[in-house]
């Protein structure tokens, strides 16, 4: 795992690695890096600023043994986790709103099928439908990387691509 | 003595529960935050834990026996620096530039209070009683005052399991190893009670160890005949961890890489990386002409020359895995990467996950002296697929094949 820097006055973000989700509230900043195929699913309450961040691998945890240990490993399994622990934090199920980024398909591998990528999005997305959570925006698919940055109060979901572009964008 | 998967995630699991309970241990007494880096199974020789451990800066271990549930030793090795910081935090006094009794004290009882944290998270997870001898505190450059004598450590060319995490204090420059060299007998049995399936002998590692082999060597010698620099291979490592563990070790750079599907007895994917440095004096090597760059990109024809080295680098990595395993492995054509840290392993690692928890990564580094040319080699078999070709594997075989390829005379 990996440690920065720590510039002074400014408050490090903290770090949401493959498999994990963190929920925090106010101006914390959650920061993913380096996301392939992996998605990074948003969700947050702009009525008491409480948010949460997840860092999918892998599409179905309803049809996985240990997705009750990490429930962030899967897309299905983390948009629940966090909804409940937002809820319990207090934020109000009815007001969140969610933002997912990342699911690339780099490799066009036979064994691959429709790409590995798209299997979480998909299933993101049908989570979030299933549970009445509005998805409002959305920077996924492509052949790139990328990194995001999400603050609660704001709601601000910040991608950075790591292509030839070094785009950034605000969704 | 016969390992299989599940036998080994137990292993894992123990490994990371330990670590996390030094972690804490380490926090409690410090004040200190600190972090669990990656947790990894390595299956290693004497010679290669040799060069991974002597890197030139002096080290402190602090050094148990342990006995019960589990026996072997357990180490932890901090660097030099990093011991004298700590315990500086302990005694909350400048500790110096010498370890005296007091500060040799301190950092002996630190050692011991983070070996028992390992050794508790191994106990809980094999629900089992494990004792911890009296602590030894060991001071030295070389590897051999801290695991020479130890019985179960390996020599130079036998192969042995060793244990080994990596933890972190935020925001300081401190961290340490830890090192579990398990005894085979006592290990044997625990692979027993653990095993789940009809498993793949112990000894057939060896088969593991001498496809890493003849895979790497075969890399340098072609990336030395294509490019023109001089290369070797310079670490070479069988781990096995979990999936998540994969995309974690690659630092958040840009790298370059060139992928490939393999398919055979086992399939998988092989992946090069490169830093950009690398990258660009491949191509400045490769390409007789001046590149045009587009921006920081390698244009068309810096892109084909990173994949035609891939692509022959492959081939030749994979006859050397083919080679031990008297089979023939097929890759796919290479795919050309760009982009940042874990972003080029991630979709390989998500495919594998949709059946396996854990993997064996063969990790190879190979690098030119006096140049760019570092490369990162990550070899993944599908887990079913290698257990199937090692459970083929002839062990006499393996003392047939030539541990290394076969160089012309150099006058």
């Amino acid at each position: 795992m990996k440690t920065y820097g720590t510039e002074p006055g400014i408050p490090e973000p903290v770090q949401v690695g493959i498999s994990e989700l963190v929920v925090t509230e106010g101006d914390d900043t959650l920061k993913s890096y380096g996301l392939g195929s992996c998605l990074a699913v948003a969700l947050y309450d702009p009525d008491s600023d409480i948010g949460g961040l997840a860092h999918v691998m892998l599409p179905d945890g309803d049809a996985s043994d240990n997705s009750d240990v990490k429930p962030g490993k899967y897309a299905d399994t983390a948009i629940r986790a966090l909804l409940r622990r937002m809820v319990e934090r207090g934020a109000s199920y009815t007001s969140v709103e969610a933002k997912i980024a990342g699911g690339s398909d780099m490799f066009e591998f036979e064994s691959f099928g429709d790409g590995v990528g798209k299997r979480n999005i998909d299933a993101a997305r049908k989570e979030l439908e299933k549970l009445g959570v509005p998805l409002v925006a959305e920077d996924v698919g492509g052949k790139h990387g990328r990194t995001v940055e999400f603050t609660p109060d704001t709601g601000k979901l910040i991608v950075r691509t790591a292509n030839e572009d070094h785009g950034v964008s605000e969704l | 003595m016969k390992l299989d998967v599940n036998a080994l995630g137990t292993f894992y699991r123990m490994a990371r529960e330990g670590a996390g309970l030094a972690a804490g241990r380490l926090s409690k007494m410090t004040g200190v935050e600190t972090q669990v880096g990656v947790t990894k199974l390595n299956f290693m020789r004497g010679k290669e834990i040799r060069a991974d451990f002597e890197d030139g800066t002096e080290k402190v271990g602090i050094r148990v026996e342990v006995t019960g549930g589990l026996d072997g030793h357990s180490v932890i090795v901090f660097d030099r620096e990093s011991a004298l910081q700590v315990v500086e935090m302990l005694l909350a006094d400048s500790a110096g530039d010498e370890f005296d009794e007091m500060s040799r004290s301190a950092a002996t009882e630190l050692g011991q209070v983070m070996n028992s944290g390992f050794i508790d998270g191994w106990a809980d997870v094999l629900e089992t009683v494990i004792d911890v001898s009296t602590p030894e505190f060991i001071e030295a450059k070389t590897v051999d005052p801290f695991f020479g004598d130890l019985e179960e450590a390996p020599d130079d060319q036998d192969l042995a399991l060793l244990f080994q995490s990596h933890i972190e204090a935020v925001g300081t420059e401190i961290s340490f190893s830890h090192y579990l060299f398990p005894r085979r007998e006592s290990m044997a049995q625990l692979l027993e009670e653990l095993r789940s399936s009809d498993g793949i002998e112990y000894d057939k590692l060896e088969g593991f160890d001498r496809m890493a082999e003849q895979g790497a060597t075969e890399v340098a010698k072609t990336a030395t005949t294509l490019t023109g620099i001089e290369t070797n291979v310079e670490i070479r490592r069988l781990n096995f961890v979990s999936l998540e563990a994969i995309p974690q070790q690659i630092a958040d750079d840009p790298l370059v890489g060139v992928a490939f599907e393999f398919d055979g007895t086992p399939s998988g994917y092989l992946l090069f990386l490169f830093d950009e440095d690398s990258a660009h004096e491949i191509v400045d090597a490769m390409v007789p002409m001046e590149v045009d760059h587009d921006g920081d990109g390698f244009g068309e024809m810096g892109t084909s020359a990173i994949k035609e080295l891939g692509n022959i680098m492959a081939s030749g990595f994979l006859d050397g895995w083919a080679n031990v395993l008297d089979t023939t492995i097929d890759h796919s054509p290479p795919e050309f990467i760009h982009d940042i840290g874990a972003a080029v392993i991630d979709p390989v690692v998500i495919q594998l996950g949709e059946d396996q928890e854990f993997a064996f990564v063969f990790d190879t580094q190979v690098v030119a002296d006096g140049q760019a040319f570092d490369c990162d080699i990550y070899a993944i078999p599908d887990e079913a697929d290698l257990e199937r070709a090692l459970n083929d594997l002839d062990v006499d075989r393996i003392e047939e094949t030539p541990t290394t390829a076969e160089f012309g005379e150099v006058e």
